[in-house]
């Protein structure tokens, strides 16, 4: 097919010529169209079906508010739906197909719906698949679904890659149209930081679609030539091809950048960016949207906005008609007439709904006075007209204008609401703008093009920027509109939303039905509820809504305009978090040693823990966990505990420090020892628990849960600072710093003798249980020693500097060949310290009181500290309070279940039966059977009672044996040995 | 006794590219020590600093290198920075040293991993990451700040026109890396 | 959103971590006859006003200061952020 109209002029490049495809159908265009113009220069105006009622649709606008021309562009995993034709620029190669149809775009075969909407209006899936109840979701919904819709996903990853950044400017600028260039002009000269967006890829706004004069020479020429001023300046950014989508708190907006959209093939570069824009000021110059008119079949292809048809021929050289004509309550729609007829295009009536004169003398056309269409004839496009009147004409295109409406939308992002004006009939922005905003140009209902100047200067002179050069000339055309929302005498369908098929019947049923409020008549019928959010259609349905109450436009009020402008694709909100790169991921000192030595590992938070090292001949994780315990209690295991939390703590007021955040007492650690801390929250519940060793006198070093490393951090923070801020203590955390690797198990001593420096003496007198100090190892690397133990063996933890932690796992492991020394995971730590009955984070899992977990006693009421007054709350030292204590099944062999629920024998299973849950389990290859530690109430006094553990999720019942929680040397002799 | 020896593997170490014109490298032998002013003692913890490099702590988000190479980075009220060359692991012992108690100081050394980033698109290949200012008016030569980065917590510095060090976590550093290295590549 | 950070100047407030009420400063005396009420009262009553309200945020990707700032919770206008410490001292909290 060739581009039969292609007229002249317009602002594409004719010496190319590029291919695109539609439907599979060659096409050819140039650069600077759009999938838009060039389909209509290829004579191409059925272009998609509608949602609802899959009606032929054409092209509807020449802009980003386009509601029918959508189509799916790309193939295979690159494909993407619900794309604007209107926004689409065209590139050589550019596969579009139209969207919800089955068969061919002219005969759709779901095209019989349209048949039935006597029986779909507004609501009509609310009545008519309310019985039976059961088939809605299985019958109903996806027949719905199946019948409606838009595009099609492509079910694949999104091959594309996506980036986000941040920006910062004295003044953005929203829109390059007249107001947006001559603000941005006259701030960046006066050396403002400006930065310059617009959604279009040409900037320059209206003027590329008029032919409006600036300064005598052709608006779109000054428009060009403005824009490679402000492009040569270093102050001023310019993002074309960019949508700020959103006004956030403070100056902060949302933009997306499409980058490679245009491009055949993105290169391997992002193809669209999410910018964060800081600016301290903002004009707001987005510019206004035409509205349509309601009339009987007004949804054809051929059937057009005024503006749009004009658009078409000046900008794009294109005709979307050979006979037009023009249908309008507005001077404005005159001027398509007169811009079509420049460029030879019959216009053989102007219908104005106004009984006035014409406001633009134009022989060769009919005006038909206070006239209106009632309805339009032509299956797959327009053919002919019906005038109330009853006179009918034949066109092939009907270019409507209904007035236009300021877009708004960013001003109400926050609190704004817009404002009506009743010599625009249009709602404009109301007071309460974003902070630093201002409106200019037909954003702010200024709609012609000399006030669009004098209000973009003026609106950055207000912010202290001057331009002494004169404004540029430009006349003020005429802008009169008289309201006409619908023609009342159409007997067919009118329609007002055509993406989501939504006629002025609806409206008027959704009044007749009481969902009178905007909300209501919104949720009611879908209005201005599809991907375009209604630009071209709510100001009308509201108008409607209005007649049919006898209230005002503005006593109906609109809708909330909430971000996105236009609709932003997921992947670019995602970013570049995906995959491996969600989030950040933390490696331990020691993991190239654990992953070439069999290691499993788990995420841990964003570390990446070894939970178990398998080895050859071991079937499954519980042969190498088993063999990791045995290892360890009977000889030595290794094991990095790096990502416990270090916190670096000093000043002379360390220890009264130490003594209020942890629960027990903290005021009389000696130099060179370590004790065992319990932190409470303020509310008295178990919060973190950890050892703190005290380097020397005015030096402590503070472990935390590896969970809670940051929060933990974060209170002492707010104790030292908030609480407490005349004690001289300092924080600083050193996590990363050190490799701490726990060398636990009777041979644990040994090992290290062979590691350690000889100047240091490990003996028990010297070096006992809770002892700490610095060392040095392998011949004066610095190293910290501390005889602390998880696992409940003789064991030590030793810290190097970080960057050496890898070698140490390497050394420690040679220097334990000779005692068959192990590595293990984080299985086999969680199975001895359940074993030894220490609590961890499930345990501490922000229910439990130090009562509950039997550390109550430690809760020191001579001092005060975080969480000791309301830990004394009756509710919570309760006697029948529950208690943490050990269980083993009754059968040997039986499994236990974290999570399962204590009854006793011969209870039922209700919540009032409920004695308490089990909280971990491990299968004990010390025992040879399965343990589990668990809070029970009173359950300190209960030892060697039977209960049954019941879990209903899982469907199972164990009977369990009360027991100590320490079911491994419970003496502690071990661990001082 | 001592018949093992260990051997230093900083994360990221060797790293040495040029992606987009800008070059990022991983700094050898970066050492980190913080320093923290006592309480109530500031003004004599600010003598010591000064006594001991010649220098006085700079304004808070500002740096300063001594003569002696070491680059003093005020960060709160209370916490500086100590950068400089060293390469044994010992950077925080040889500060405490020069300040004689006057100042609380903890080694840092291989809690951070630094990455150099150096030429004209490197404020560019920031601005995908960074969310602060960097504009020279708002983030001048020398000036320093605790900001995040994909979730990241990084010290950057601007060192150059077109020069900043950045440090973070170590135990990140692959994502910390991953972070410039595809800034880099998506506006190359 | 962004903060201006008394210290720092504008930082944007993905870099701080937010609390609540800074009436968290004002922690009861352990010692006093009605502490367990005000230590009740501490912990669990709070304004929820619209308009004006003193919150704590903490610096957590940044220097690690805790800061009142003042933030009106219809509006999200901020109208004073000061240090926390300087907040708590003028408040009589000391060691």
């Amino acid at each position: 097919m060739s581009q039969v109209n292609r007229i002249t002029g317009g602002r594409i490049d004719r010496s190319t010529q590029i291919a695109f495809t539609f439907n599979g159908k060659v096409m050819h265009g140039h650069p600077g169209d759009t999938l838009a113009s060039a389909l209509l220069a290829n004579g191409q105006r059925l272009v998609g079906r509608s949602f609802k009622y899959h009606r032929p649709r054409g092209i509807f606008t020449a802009g980003s508010e386009e509601p029918n021309a959508l189509v799916e562009l790309r193939r295979g995993a690159a494909q993407e739906p619900n794309t604007r034709a209107t926004t689409a620029e065209l590139f050589d190669g550019l596969d579009a197909r139209s969207q919800n149809h089955r068969g061919p775009l002219g005969f759709d075969f779901m095209a019989v719906t349209d048949l039935l909407s006597p029986f779909l209006a507004a609501g009509f899936y609310y009545k008519t698949f309310m019985w039976p109840r059961a088939f809605w979701e299985k019958l109903y919904e996806p027949a719905i679904r199946d019948a409606a819709g838009l595009g099609r996903l492509s079910g694949q990853d999104d091959p594309d890659i996506y980036d986000k950044g941040y920006l910062h400017c004295d003044l953005l600028v929203i829109g390059s149209g007249p107001a947006g260039l001559m603000a941005a002009r006259t701030a960046a000269r006066a050396g403002a930081r400006v930065i310059l967006a617009d959604e279009d890829f040409a900037l320059g706004g209206r003027l590329n679609a008029e032919t409006l004069a600036v300064d005598g020479r052709a608006g779109a020429d000054w428009a060009a030539e403005t824009v490679a001023e402000l492009a040569a300046m270093s102050n001023v950014r310019l993002l074309g091809r960019t949508t700020v989508y959103g006004a956030y708190d403070h100056g902060v907006y949302g933009a997306l950048e499409r980058c490679t959209d245009h491009l055949a093939d993105s290169g391997g570069k992002p193809r669209q960016v999410l910018w964060r824009i800081y600016a301290k000021r903002a004009v707001l110059a987005a510019g206004a949207t035409e509205r349509p008119i309601a009339f009987g079949n007004n949804d054809r292809p051929g059937v057009m906005l005024a503006g749009a048809v004009r658009a078409y021929a000046n900008r794009w050289g294109v005709a979307p008609g050979r006979r037009v004509a023009i249908f309008s309550n507005n001077d404005d729609g005159w001027r398509t007439a007169a811009d079509l007829m420049a460029r030879g295009i019959e216009v053989p009536a102007v219908i104005d709904s106004r009984d006035r004169a014409a406001p633009l003398d134009l022989p060769g056309t009919r005006h038909v006075r206070a006239g209106a269409v009632a309805d339009t004839q032509g299956r797959k496009g327009l053919r002919r007209i019906t005038l109330t009147d009853g006179q009918m004409i034949d066109v092939d295109c009907l270019a409507v204008s209904g007035g236009w409406n300021p877009n708004v939308h960013l001003t109400c992002h926050q609190r704004g609401r817009p404002a009506w004006r009743d010599d625009l009939s249009a709602f404009v922005p109301g007071g309460d703008l974003p902070p630093g905003m201002v409106v200019a140009g037909a954003a702010n209902g200024a709609l012609t093009l000399g006030a669009a100047l004098r209000e973009g200067r003026a609106a950055v002179e207000a912010m202290g920027y001057a331009d002494k050069t004169p404004l540029p000339e430009a006349e003020d055309e005429p802008r009169d509109c008289a309201p006409m929302w619908h023609v009342k005498d159409s007997r067919a369908r009118a329609w007002l939303d055509l993406q989501n098929d939504v006629t002025v019947k609806d409206v008027k049923q959704a009044h007749q039905e009481g969902f009178r409020a905007v909300e209501h008549l919104k949720r009611y019928t879908t209005l201005g509820m599809a991907t375009d959010q209604g630009k071209t259609a709510n100001i009308p349905a509201l108008a409607i809504m209005a007649e049919c109450t006898g209230k005002t436009i503005p006593e109906t009020g609109t809708t909330m305009f909430r971000p996105p402008y236009t609709p932003v694709p997921i992947g670019a909100l995602a970013g570049r978090a995906r995959g491996r790169h969600f989030r950040p991921y933390r490696l331990t000192p020691s993991h190239d040693w654990a992953k070439a030595n069999g290691a499993t590992f788990v995420e841990v938070g964003n570390w990446l823990r070894a939970q178990w090292f398998a080895r050859p001949g071991e079937a499954g994780w519980r042969d190498s966990v088993d063999r990791e315990v045995r290892t360890t209690r009977t000889s030595v295991g290794i094991c990095d505990v790096t990502t416990l939390g270090k916190i670096d703590i000093q000043g002379r007021d360390a220890a009264e420090f130490l003594n209020r955040v942890y629960c027990n007492g903290f005021a009389t650690l000696a130099v060179g020892k370590v004790r065992y801390g319990l932190m409470l929250r303020e509310d008295g519940v178990a919060y973190d628990d950890g050892t703190t060793a005290r380097l020397a006198e005015h030096h402590y070093v503070m472990t935390t849960t590896t969970a809670n490393a940051v929060t933990v951090f974060r209170r002492l923070e707010f104790a030292r600072q908030c609480l407490w801020p005349d004690l001289d203590v300092h924080l600083i955390s050193t996590t990363d710093g050190w490799a701490q690797f726990a060398v636990a198990g009777p041979k644990s001593r040994d090992l290290l003798r062979k590691v350690v420096d000889a100047d240091q003496d490990l003996s028990n007198e010297a070096f006992p249980f809770m002892a700490c100090g610095a060392v040095t190892v392998c011949g004066g690397t610095p190293a910290r020693l501390f005889r602390i133990s998880f696992s409940g063996e003789m064991a030590y933890e030793i810290a190097v500097p970080a960057r050496y932690g890898n070698a140490m796992m390497g050394v420690l492991m040679e220097a334990g060949k000779e005692f068959d020394a192990c590595p293990y995971g984080t299985e086999a730590l969680g199975v001895m310290r359940i074993e030894k009955g220490h609590a961890a984070g499930n345990e501490l899992d922000g229910r439990n009181t130090a009562h509950n977990l039997g550390m109550g006693r430690m809760v020191s009421q001579k001092k005060d500290c975080i969480g000791n007054v309301l830990s004394q709350r009756p509710e919570m030292i309760r006697e029948d309070a529950v208690q943490l204590v050990g269980f083993r099944p009754v059968d040997p062999e039986a499994r236990l279940i974290a999570g399962a629920h204590f009854l006793d024998t011969g209870a039922e299973a209700t919540m009032d039966n409920d004695q308490g849950w089990m909280s971990s389990v491990a299968h004990s290859p010390t025992l040879g059977h399965a343990i589990g530690l668990g809070f029970l109430a009173r359950g300190a006094a209960r030892m060697g009672e039977i209960l049954r553990a019941v879990s209903p999720v899982h469907g199972t019942e164990t009977e369990v044996v009360v027991v100590s929680p320490h079911f491994v040397d419970p003496e502690g002799e071990r661990l001082r040995g | 006794m001592a018949d093992f020896t260990l051997t230093s593997w900083p994360p990221l170490a060797g790293t040495d590219m040029t992606l987009a014109g800008v070059r990022l490298w991983a700094p050898t032998d970066l050492a980190v020590v913080s320093l923290a002013l006592p309480l109530g003692r500031e003004d004599a913890a600010m003598a010591a600093i000064k006594a001991a490099h010649g220098t006085a702590l700079p304004e808070i988000g500002k740096s300063v290198v001594t003569a002696d190479g070491v680059r003093l980075i005020r960060l709160a009220p209370d916490l500086a920075f100590a950068v400089f060359t060293h390469a044994t692991p010992d950077a925080e012992r040889v500060v405490a040293e020069r300040l004689g108690g006057a100042v609380y100081t903890t080694e840092q050394t291989d809690v951070w991993v630094a990455l150099g980033l150096s030429g004209p698109d490197a404020r560019r290949a920031l601005e995908r990451i960074c969310m602060l200012d960097l504009h020279s008016d708002a983030f001048a030569v020398d000036d320093a700040a605790r900001t995040v980065m994909e979730h990241l917590g990084v010290l950057i510095l601007r060192t150059g026109a077109d020069d900043y060090l950045l440090l973070s976590a170590s135990s990140s550093a692959m994502s910390f890396l991953h972070a410039l290295e595809t800034s880099l590549r998506n506006i190359a | 959103m962004i903060i201006a950070h008394p210290l720092l100047g504008p930082r944007d407030a993905s870099e701080f971590v937010y609390l609540g009420d800074a009436a968290l400063i004002d922690r009861p005396d352990w010692q006093a006859p009605d502490a367990a009420e005000r230590f009740h009262a501490y912990g669990y009553l709070r304004d929820n006003p619209a308009g004006a309200h003193r919150e704590l945020w903490y610096h957590e990707q940044g220097d690690r200061s805790w800061l009142v700032v003042t933030r009106d919770t219809v509006t999200h206008e901020i109208s004073r952020v000061e240090l926390a410490r300087d907040a708590a001292r003028a408040r009589g909290r000391g060691r």
